[in-house]
């Protein structure tokens, strides 16, 4: 049995450890055995890479290195932190250069960068351990219509992502599909949450996930289900603040992947922390 | 506009790939998919962000055209990578934007957002730092406390690679 690296990230791990707590109890009802390093940021690709690539590069790497010290794969819980560690890998990996550069940064901490670890996201490794998913669950969500958004980064760019079709995602409905509930399509599905451009320009952020909630409301959904932390962020606390500034009436329940399949698999929303959601789940599962 | 030749070959140099910008026809699908030209550039294609624009200006080493103008020039790009996905041309759309951004807030003109999150890592060695709050729930969850990251290796990288100097 693998053993992974448990790479939970800063938003998860230190903002809304719910999501982490569901998909603990997830991975251990399908085998998916985790232990801890001392990992940093990432770091964020949308902040540090934007900030300095240098350094984003060097403390990505950083990170690898713990991983490839005890030879175990990491796990990725974020959108964000299995494209920093993926995307660190391949630009060293096709670039001597930059890689002797970084490496000669990384000597003076005692580490070296060999690029041999394996850098999964969860979904990823659900996906491969369908069957098992299947096996667990207990309680069909048939009456559940779900509107999947796997997130940019989850499957951008595909060059190093190499996780699903950049453009017409399925991984995620494939897995919600497991659980008996209805996938709904959307026109919108792989437009961006707008959570990156916020930052600087919260009015352009505003307008994009405006766009993407019309789109997922026309299509008759229940819930949304994310597998990235910076988008649950942005559609579970910003639906209430697009009300009041679009005259719209959003409220749809966001949820994790983690968080439906622990449902379906009869783990009580007491013990995943559903009440820390800002949007409350209304149909009784 | 005067081309700047030593920033466009810094363009062209930036990755392994970075030089099939030259390769750009402007054939504008980059802009078509943005995201956020969609609800910045009016029906006349005037104003907003426009990655197009930006990848002709790089590949022209038209400097003063991306650095003189309006932030968002730049940091409009929510990092989406959907340019990346539709280039007919296979052009790394983002990782240019990257470098141009990289340039930017060298010289002390990045959003502040940006300078904030290098300042927590760079404090933290996390872009968000634990809480005490955070910490309880996650005890009262049953699952373990985050292993602490080692602050002092974080801050050497920084400091040997003169990223500390960008911080405000």
């Amino acid at each position: 049995m693998t053993e992974y690296k448990m790479f939970e990230g800063c938003t998860i791990g230190n903002r809304i450890p719910f999501i982490e707590a569901a998909s603990r109890k997830v991975f251990e009802k399908i085998g998916v055995e985790t232990s801890q390093a001392p990992f940093s940021c990432c770091p964020d690709p949308t902040g540090m890479k934007s900030f300095d690539n240098d350094a984003w590069l060097a403390i990505g790497a950083r990170n690898i290195c713990l991983a490839e010290a005890e030879g175990k794969p990491i796990i990725s819980l974020c959108n964000g932190c299995a494209n920093t560690l993926r995307g660190v890998r391949h630009q060293l990996k096709h670039d001597n250069i930059k890689k002797d550069k970084i490496n000669a940064q990384l000597a003076k901490i005692g580490k070296n960068f060999k690029g041999t670890v394996e850098i999964k996201h969860f979904v990823d490794v659900i996906k491969e351990n369908l069957n098992k998913v299947q096996g667990a669950i207990t309680k069909q969500l048939s009456d559940l219509k779900i509107a999947c958004h796997p997130g940019c980064h989850y499957m951008r760019p595909a060059e190093w992502m190499e996780s699903d079709d950049p453009l017409h995602p399925k991984n995620l409905k494939e897995i919600v599909a497991a659980t008996g509930a209805t996938v709904v399509d959307y026109g919108e599905e792989s437009l961006c949450c707008g959570s990156a451009v916020s930052g600087a320009y919260p009015d352009y952020g505003d307008e994009i996930l405006k766009k993407k909630l019309l789109s997922v409301s026309k299509a008759g959904a229940d819930v949304i289900c994310v597998n990235c932390p910076a988008c649950f962020q942005q559609f579970d606390t910003k639906q209430k603040d697009l009300n009041k500034k679009f005259n719209t009436n959003f409220d749809i329940p966001v949820l994790y992947i983690t968080e439906i399949l622990a449902l379906a698999m009869g783990i009580s929303s007491e013990d995943i922390g559903l009440k820390f959601h800002r949007i409350r789940l209304k149909k009784e599962m | 506009m005067a081309t700047d030749f030593e920033f466009r070959k810094q363009v062209m140099d930036y990755h392994v790939s970075s030089e099939l910008i030259k390769y750009c026809y402007q054939c504008n699908r980059c802009t078509d998919n943005c995201p956020v030209s969609d609800v910045t550039i009016d029906f006349y294609s005037q104003g907003g962000y426009n990655p197009r624009s930006n990848i002709l200006n790089a590949l022209l080493g038209y400097k003063d055209a991306i650095f003189g103008a309006d932030k968002l020039a730049i940091w409009g790009c929510t990092v989406c990578d959907t340019c990346d996905e539709v280039c007919p041309q296979h052009i790394e759309l983002t990782e240019i934007f990257s470098f141009l951004k990289n340039v930017s807030t060298a010289k002390g003109n990045a959003p502040e957002n940006i300078y904030a999150q290098a300042k927590a890592i760079f404090e933290n060695a996390k872009a968000i730092p634990s809480q005490a709050a955070i910490e309880r729930r996650r005890q009262q969850m049953g699952i373990p406390a985050v292993a602490a990251p080692d602050v002092n290796e974080i801050q050497t990288l920084f400091k040997n690679m003169g990223t500390d100097k960008k911080l405000k």
